[in-house]
């Protein structure tokens, strides 16, 4: 029996242990807090700065120390290091504060970065600054989730914030091709759908101009103009069968809308994303 | 003498040759308001017991806390002068750096101006810079040394030490004059010397060569009687004009001689009863000492130092004038001293009588300025159209009669709250009306109740003069817009048009009414029908035609003025966003009416959606928040640091290391994982994950000057691919050959930057541009084999080429994924810029995986590697292109890792990424130019504040006549932040800076670098944490947009707080 007494007896505070159970045996090393983290991060590359003493315990609480044989046994080394190296790289670990704060503070920043380059005021068709988001999301109490992805939760932020402020993803701007035949019955589909209908030609017009290559063209510039010509181009064997039509949408559509034009026209409509993201670019002067 | 009525101003108003439009300029604290004060309250409108204390003209709340002034305001006085009434407009203007634009507005509606310089403090840097305003407008200027009191109170100066104390000055200030004098001359003769070297033989005029220029009339003195001695805080002021009249009366000295005599090296015999010369030399004391100066130091002496009530007393009597008891029993000697002053010598009286004499009628107005104010640009008068020429006359001519063109120039707009205007004013109520109102208020109670928030509305006055003509209440009258052109504007126009007959189709010219005339009283206004040539008033209903300075006219001919010249342009910048992100529109709102309502401050929105407000300074940023909290947007807000973008690139290997060792030859590690390979040289293959497709990208950093030429032709790439876009399709296009010009000339220039053996053929074979389609980044097709349409065939080249040149199928999602990656780098997801990417090899496997051989269908066909390009010109889909051609091919698409297409796109992009990755990245800072006057004293302290900031200065030189030096630098914009204001901390005021940003630029330091050789250990540690540039920029951007940032959460475990108990 070992005598406890104040002399050679070390003791340790602020402990972060890390367990790792291996080979049915379970092994705990005593770190400091805040380390462990951005040790395996790879921003702190002292291990003395993360070990607060190099032996591998059973129970770093009460102080047993893990016997040689052990180590040996469940490891292949009794290099104390290498083991210690090994729990610090695999065990689990306790999360400290400091670290977690950081880690759910990250993951705010990240989510408001996430809402702010998806959305666009609605109003101007710009996008809001990173700080105006988070400081929407503080206002609605937002609390982060360690464990759910920043996209996932961006989309869940998006969906709160839209009660509280003029918000908005930013539309995609997709190109239908659909079949003459079927257009009008899958254009009362897709309506609910799609945002804004932009451009649409009808086959019936592009039947009328048919064999008559200037009046095709008088055809595509009159009516729209340059500007928006880069939005409803139509390939020549396209001009005669199908019904292209250039359009807005919110990009949460996109799966379903991609779904029901492929399985409606049984492949011989199509679906081309122009933009993903329809925002205004430049500055502009008051 | 109570207040002016207003039919008495109207009168007054109709006689041009007794108006005099005035401003007061000064240094900041030097007095301009306290003057005004006194001015003031010669009309009856404030009491001369308030006067310098009240700061009437100081209408804000912030004004009158801070003691400064904000903003030029305007008050129409009356001044009679024995038999001639003089009606004075005076303009009090700001003295702060920041609000030198408030300066500029009101001296372009003067015909003169009182400069005002403090005795103690002598010529400042805003001296100058007034000055130097006053004498770009052409107007002229009288001095004022104020505060002399302080010579004696303060600095306790004898009346002697006083006297040479203000020939210093005076001196000074005359040098400051001279100086603008003899620049411009020496201007004038270059332009000269080379319009002779032009021209030859045009007529040569030498009047002005320097040394035969008159200036003599330029500068001040006494004895010209353009220099008044005041001390407007007591009351008192004097020209040497009423000395001399006193003097002429006691002692019967003629008046002529003591106007000679009494201010410069004279003094009194007293024997002979002479005026001698050469007081300095004989040591006997200069008649102005004697004469003038001694009797205030003496009434000094007896009211404030020794407060001797008998010799008060004694004064008093002797000078004639009565002081009440009250006064005299005053525990405050300054009070009586003010009594007493104020009587003795009135500073208004001074003043007033100078302005009146010295200064310039509307009527005097000099042809030079006209042809100055007219000539926009640097257009010669000579050019304009005849009929413009001819309103120079109707300038001169001042007059106020109907068949007169109406010229009027609004030099600034000024919000006002609805309820001070006259029309809305509280008049007596009878008891009917009282009890109607009554019911009305609680009606607006109620509803401002149910809408939330107070409907006060700001409503726009414009500053204005009127030039010529009559301005009358709801006349049309048009807006000449800054670019407006008579010539184009009379050519356009029918003979006789007016402006009640809207015209909409001459460009920057529109027609509006002026809704009401106001004449300016300072805090108030009051209405008039109409106002006669000369004179200062206040316009409404202006507020949407006009932005913040216009020139209108009844004449089209009339060519709009000059614009402003602003000393200090907007610099300092801020980011602003509400608190509650749904009070955004009213916040654009407000921002809307502040643009309006200030002279010189912007407003815009940036591209990340940021509200950027951009004004002169920090004290001008505080005002400009203040009245967008309080008075426009009425939502609280913050402003921040606006956000700064940057650029990342990849550079050449480095050829030497930190400490300039040769690094001689490098090894590179190549990297293996399941799908990514990125080999030595940094060519990087990358395999989608479901085994189809491979890319292999290699990254380079393009020639500077290529980044350079594809960023100015944005435009241009933008119509390119336009162009590309429909003849993918099928379609041929009517393009207009000025646009195939210029396409071909850029490719001339692209081809002949990229030269040398690394580039051979680049430019055919360039793929895309990006991010967005037009970046200033290159995709390269260099697959062998792989001959797709060329980017410029509509040039005709690529017609040739034919069958041979046909799209590949996914040819799209390459281009999509490099136009992700270009789009946000790897550093800090910001775009990059001067970066090639060239896909060296693109193999897609035969696409379906075994168990679905038999579903391989002809329609789907794509080929099994880069040989089987000539099928796809047979297909009709085979053009069909598109990152997700899913309708045509979807058992493709269905397969565990999404369509195909999709993961091209990604593997593309991290082809992309990694690629960048490969080569030494670099970050690239936007910078400014920057542009610097200074005098030659505080150089030393710009370099200081430029180094720390990061600045490099590119040259500096002297300006010829001056001993000003102009200096150009390059300063990061993330530098830029509270520049200005250290800037002029620093330098006390005596430099400004201007910032235009100019370009991008690699900041040279290695974000990633880390200390490798024995060397590099040795100079800067093994943590190596000196400061890294751009890893500080790097890692605030990844901070602030939520990315993983490798630094410590705590930098030493072992200091961390002890949370075990005492053990």
């Amino acid at each position: 029996m070992s005598i406890f007494t104040p002399t050679n007896q070390i003791r340790l505070t602020n402990v972060a242990v890390v367990r790792m159970k291996k080979g049915g045996k379970r092994f705990e090393i005593a770190c400091y807090k805040n380390k462990v983290v951005n040790w395996r991060a790879g921003a702190e590359k002292d291990l003395d700065e993360v070990l607060q003493t190099q032996s591998v315990f059973v129970n770093v609480s009460k102080g047993q120390v893990a016997k040689k044989e052990d180590l040996t046994k469940s490891f292949g080394t009794d290099d104390l290091t290498e083991i210690c190296k090994q729990i610090l790289a695999k065990g689990e670990l306790q999360v400290s504060d400091k670290e977690r704060h950081s880690q759910l503070e990250t993951m705010f920043r990240d989510i408001a970065t996430i809402v702010a380059e998806k959305c666009v005021n609605p109003e101007t068709k710009r996008p809001y600054t990173v700080s105006l988001i988070e400081g929407a999301m503080k206002e609605i109490h937002y609390s982060v989730k360690a464990n759910k992805s920043t996209k996932q939760q961006a989309l869940e932020v998006i969906r709160q914030l839209k009660e509280s402020m003029g918000i908005q993803r930013a539309h995609m701007r997709l190109r239908l091709v659909l079949p003459a035949k079927e257009a009008k019955r899958l254009k009362e589909k897709l309506k609910p759908l799609l945002q804004v209908v932009e451009s649409e030609d009808f086959d019936e017009q592009l039947e009328m101009v048919r064999g008559n290559n200037i009046k095709i063209r008088t055809f595509i510039f009159c009516p729209f103009g340059f500007a928006t010509l880069r939005f409803c181009i139509f390939s020549p064997c396209l001009l005669f069968s199908r019904h292209p039509q250039v359009c807005l949408v919110d990009p949460g559509c996109f799966r379903e809308i991609d779904e029901l034009i492929r399985s409606e026209t049984r492949g011989r409509g199509s679906l081309e994303v122009v933009s993903l993201k329809d925002v205004e670019e430049g500055e502009e002067k008051f | 003498m109570g207040p002016p009525t207003l039919d008495k101003i109207r009168a007054l108003q109709r006689n041009p040759r007794n108006i005099r439009n005035l401003c007061i300029l000064a240094h900041v604290d030097h007095g301009k308001t306290t003057l005004a004060d006194c001015l003031v309250a010669t009309n009856g409108i404030i009491s001369s017991r308030l006067a310098g204390k009240l700061r009437y003209l100081d209408s804000r709340e912030d004004e009158q806390s801070r003691g400064i002034t904000m903003k030029s305001s305007a008050i129409s006085l009356h001044y009679s002068n024995g038999d001639q009434e003089y009606l004075l407009n005076l303009i009090d203007s700001p003295g702060h750096v920041d609000f030198s634009s408030e300066v500029s507005t009101a001296v372009r509606l003067c015909d003169g101006a009182v400069v005002i310089v403090d005795a103690v403090e002598g010529v400042c840097p805003q001296t100058q810079v007034v000055l130097r305003q006053a004498w770009l407008e052409n107007i002229r200027p009288v001095l004022v040394i104020n505060k002399i009191d302080r010579l004696i109170v303060e600095l306790k100066l004898t009346s002697q030490e006083a006297y040479t104390h203000l020939q210093k000055i005076l001196e000074q200030v005359n040098a400051v004059t001279g100086t603008l004098f003899t620049s411009k001359v020496l201007e004038e003769q270059a332009e000269r010397e080379e319009e002779e070297e032009l021209g030859g033989d045009q007529a040569r005029d030498w009047s002005s060569r320097p040394e035969e220029a008159d200036d003599s009339l330029l500068y001040f003195s006494p004895d010209q009687g353009n220099v008044v001695f005041a001390s407007a805080i007591d009351g008192w002021g004097f020209s040497i004009q009423q000395f001399a009249h006193i003097y002429n009366q006691r002692m019967g000295i003629k008046a002529e001689v003591l106007l000679r005599t009494l201010w410069g090296d004279f003094y009194l015999d007293a024997k002979a009863k002479k005026i001698m010369k050469g007081a300095q030399a004989k040591g006997k004391k200069p008649l102005f000492v004697q004469l003038v100066l001694d009797n205030i130091w003496s009434l000094y002496d007896a009211v404030v130092t020794r407060r001797d009530k008998e010799k008060v007393e004694k004064v008093v009597t002797s000078l004639g004038i009565k002081v009440l008891a009250r006064d005299l029993r005053h525990s405050d000697p300054k009070v009586l001293l003010s009594a007493v002053c104020s009587q003795w010598l009135p500073v208004s009286q001074a003043v007033l009588l100078m302005v009146c004499e010295k200064l310039p009628s509307p009527l005097d107005m000099a042809a030079e300025r006209v042809e100055k104010l007219m000539s926009v640009g640097a257009r010669r008068f000579d050019s304009l159209p005849e009929h413009t020429q001819e309103l120079k006359r109707a300038f001169l001519r001042c007059s106020s009669r109907e068949n007169e063109p109406l010229i009027i120039f609004v030099s600034k707009m000024f919000a006002v709250d609805a309820a001070a205007l006259p029309q809305n004013r509280q008049r007596p109520l009878s008891q009917e009306e009282m009890a109607h109102r009554r019911e009305l208020a609680r009606q607006r109670h109620a509803d401002r109740m149910a809408a939330g928030y107070s409907a006060a509305e700001n409503t726009f006055v414009a500053f204005a003069r009127v030039y010529s003509g009559v301005a009358k209440k709801g006349q049309r009258v048009f807006v000449l817009g800054p670019k407006y052109d008579p010539g184009q504007g009379l050519s356009t126009l029918p003979e006789g048009v007016s402006a009640s007959d809207c015209v909409s189709a001459v460009p920057h010219l529109s027609c509006c009414s002026m809704e009401r005339l106001y004449l300016l009283m300072g805090r108030e206004l009051e209405e008039l029908e109409e106002v006669p040539a000369g004179n200062v008033l206040g316009i409404g209903g202006l507020e949407d035609s006009v932005l913040k300075s216009a020139t209108l006219s009844t004449s089209p001919a009339c060519p709009p003025f000059t614009a402003l010249n602003f000393e200090a342009t907007p610099i300092v910048r801020v980011a602003i966003e509400p608190k509650h992100p749904s009070e955004m529109p009213k916040l654009v709102r407000g921002m809307r009416l502040l643009n309006q309502a200030d002279p010189c401050a912007e407003v815009l929105i940036q591209e990340t959606g940021e509200h950027v407000l951009v004004t002169a300074g920090e004290v001008h940023l505080q005002r400009c928040l203040d009245d967008l909290r309080d008075r426009f947007a009425k939502i609280e807000f913050s402003a921040s640091k606006p956000i700064i973008p940057f650029r990342e690139t990849v550079v050449r290997p480095p050829k030497v290391d930190m400490v300039n060792e040769d690094l001689g030859k490098q090894q590179k590690v190549a990297r293996w994982s399941d799908t990514l390979n990125v080999d030595s040289s940094g060519l990087v293959t990358l395999t989608t994950p479901n085994r189809l497709a491979t890319v292999s990208v290699r990254a380079s950093p393009l020639p500077p000057e290529v980044t350079g030429l594809l960023e100015r032709s944005t435009e241009l790439i933008r119509t390119l691919e336009q162009i590309n876009m429909s003849l993918r399709e099928g379609r041929s296009l009517d393009i207009s050959p000025r646009t195939l010009e210029a396409i071909a000339g850029f490719k001339v220039q692209l081809e002949s930057l990229l030269q040398g053996r690394k580039w051979r053929d680049v430019v055919e074979h360039v793929w895309a541009f990006g991010p967005r389609r037009y970046g200033p980044n290159i995709l390269l097709n260099r697959v062998a084999g792989y001959q797709r349409p060329s980017l410029w065939q509509c040039l005709g080249g690529g017609v040739q080429a034919g069958e041979a040149a046909a799209t590949r199928d996914l040819d799209n999602s390459i281009v999509s994924g490099f136009q992700l990656a270009t789009l946000s780098g790897p550093m800090c997801e910001e775009p990059l810029m001067g970066v090639c990417f060239s896909v060296e090899k693109w193999d897609i496997q035969s696409s379906v995986p075994p168990q679905h051989q038999e579903e391989a269908s002809t329609s789907r066909g794509t080929p099994a590697d880069c040989k089987g390009t000539g099928s796809g010109a047979t297909r009709p889909e085979a053009t069909e292109h598109g990152p997700i051609p899913a309708g045509l091919r979807p058992e493709a698409a269905a397969d565990c890792y999404g369509p195909v297409s999709g993961q091209l796109i990604a593997a593309m992009k991290e082809a992309c990424r990694h690629a960048f990755q490969a080569q030494p990245q670099r970050l690239m800072a936007a910078m400014y130019t920057c542009e610097i006057m200074t005098t030659a004293d505080v150089l030393g302290r710009v370099y200081g504040v430029l180094g720390k900031r990061e600045g490099r200065v590119l040259h500096e030189e002297m300006k010829e006549g001056t001993d000003m030096f102009i200096i150009k630098a390059v300063l990061p914009v993330a530098e830029s932040f509270g520049f200005a204001d250290e800037f002029r901390k620093r330098t006390s005021g005596l430099a400004s800076p201007q910032l235009v940003f100019s370009h991008w630029e690699v900041i040279s330091s290695d974000p990633y670098w880390v200390p490798t050789t024995e060397e590099e250990y040795l100079h800067f540690g093994e943590k190596a944490d000196s400061a890294n540039q751009s890893l500080k920029y790097m890692n605030a951007v990844r901070r602030r947009k939520g990315l993983y940032v490798e630094e410590k959460i705590v930098e030493h475990a072992e200091k961390q707080r002890t949370l075990g108990k005492n053990k």
